[in-house]
């Protein structure tokens, strides 16, 4: 039972050293207050793309993408994903990473949200996680579906307020897609170079499944 | 129940007879053995076959059987039929809210089988709700968490997914304490047992017909963000922050694929 704390420390000291060095200068402290605003803003902003009447599907996943590309420090994201194989990877490598990791980031979240027609959202208490970021709590409803709990971690990047997370009912999108990510790379002998193989097939997919 | 404890068994079995073990990273990058030990996967390959006989399952049964219950039954009825299921699970979230100390969430849970059970008409229409009773569910894997007790290696199970052995044990424990299951004898019984049993089955997986669908289409590695996924959302369920998590059945899909839960 010694092991588990243990486990904990490590993890969290993997997560600092991965984490901390790639934000450096650039995050400041968060105020509770702007962040709680700015997810309040963003949220109507998407819940009125979504809910848009009158426009084509392709229409208002574009406008929601549009929201989010504005609203997510992709690039914090996409670092803090890559983790410990950021250091490894070339400075093209890093480019083309950070690329297609927009690509993919806002064409999953738009494509879920694009179906959460005729939702609402509720904003639950904001508090502060660390000293840099915030976690904003809103509750998620849509007609014949039991609410959820969708959760915004922000932070201040560069001055303005930006997400830097989203959680669904517990579930980290940042850690489960490092996790996978890091799968995948570790899972081909440690090359990243596989990683954005493996993304630019991803982003081939998802442009034939729109187009077809 | 059989159906359940079959895989469970062949799974444990292989575990065992293979000794399938996953590489360890070179202990000289701290980082790699950090991942690796927080992944604690230590039987990966054999998971990872698991998994794989699993999605075959899934593919060829499982979602199938999902999408016809969906189709044929309207909206209203599986409401029903997800309110009944959550009714007869009651006296075990019950018993784990007591286990745990926790006093006035047992309150809440006694209250809505009372009530659900009688004014609900034998847990048909959730009415609890409306008098603001939530509901919110609990199970053995939980309590042992919170006594304490570590979760042990990641297991993947097929039809069961993913899962550890303190989440088993709970799923186990489960089985024999609840009320329902102690009723034994008579050929209605064994054939109501049953139907709750695969009811339960199809009911969560067609809960969960869009999330898998969107880990198949969207991720890079299916297995490996369910495993971190199953991690995150247990370790919120044990934590009781959430409102509600209304996918929770202990062990499995139902409370690991953290997207979105199923209606309720």
């Amino acid at each position: 039972m010694t092991s588990t704390p243990r486990r904990l420390l490590l993890v969290a000291a993997a997560a600092v050293a991965t984490g901390l060095p790639l934000r450096g200068g650039m995050a400041q402290q968060v105020d509770i207050g702007r962040a709680t605003a700015f997810i309040q803003q963003t949220g109507e902003q998407l819940v009125g793309a979504i809910n848009a009447a009158g426009q084509s599907v392709a229409q208002r996943r574009e406008r929601v993408a549009e929201i989010l590309r504005r609203a997510v420090d992709v690039e914090g994201v996409g670092r803090f994903i890559l983790g410990r194989w950021w250091r490894q990877a070339t400075p093209e490598q890093q480019q083309e990473y950070l690329k297609l990791f927009e690509q993919v980031l806002i064409h999953n979240l738009s494509s879920r949200f694009g179906e959460y027609q005729g939702v609402r959202f509720t904003l639950g208490r904001t508090q502060a996680r660390t000293e840099e970021d915030a976690l904003v709590n809103t509750v998620v409803e849509r007609p014949g579906n039991p609410a959820f709990g969708l959760d915004w971690r922000v932070a201040e990047i560069g001055g303005q307020p930006k997400v830097v997370d989203v959680i669904a009912e517990g579930t980290s999108l940042r850690l489960t897609t490092r996790s996978e990510y890091s799968s995948v790379i570790t899972r081909n002998g440690g090359q990243v170079a596989a990683l954005l193989q493996a993304m630019r097939n991803q982003i081939q997919q998802m442009a034939a499944r729109a187009g077809g | 129940m059989p159906a359940y404890r079959l895989p469970v068994a062949l799974a444990l079995g292989a575990a065992l007879a293979l000794g399938a073990c996953a590489t360890r990273p070179d202990p000289t990058d701290p980082e790699a053995v950090a991942e690796f030990e927080a992944n604690n996967d230590p039987i990966e390959p054999l998971n990872r076959a698991m998994y794989i006989v699993n999605d075959g399952l899934d593919t060829l049964i499982l979602r199938p059987a999902a999408e016809a219950y969906r189709i044929f039954l309207p909206p209203e009825v599986r409401t029903a039929i997800r309110n009944v299921l959550a009714n007869l699970r009651s006296p075990i979230i019950l018993v784990n809210d007591v286990l745990q100390g926790e006093t006035q969430r047992a309150g809440t849970t006694a209250g809505r089988f009372l009530l659900n059970t009688t004014l609900g008409i034998g847990g048909i229409f959730d009415v609890a709700k409306d008098f603001g009773l939530l509901g919110h569910t609990e199970d053995f894997g939980q309590t042992l968490a919170v006594w304490g007790f570590p979760e042990g290696p990641y297991l993947f199970v097929p039809v069961l997914g993913p899962s550890n052995p303190r989440d088993l044990s709970g799923a186990a424990m489960g089985l024999a304490s609840d009320p329902f299951s102690w009723l034994s004898g008579g050929e209605l019984i064994e054939t109501v047992t049953i139907s709750r049993g695969a009811l339960g089955a199809v009911d969560t997986r067609e809960g969960l017909i869009e999330p898998l669908d969107a880990l198949r289409e969207g991720s890079l590695d299916p297995y490996a963000a369910l495993r971190s996924a199953y991690r995150q959302r247990r370790a919120n369920e044990i934590s009781n922050q959430s409102l509600e998590s209304p996918a929770a059945r202990g062990t499995g899909f139902g409370a690991g694929t953290g997207i979105e839960g199923p209606r309720r």
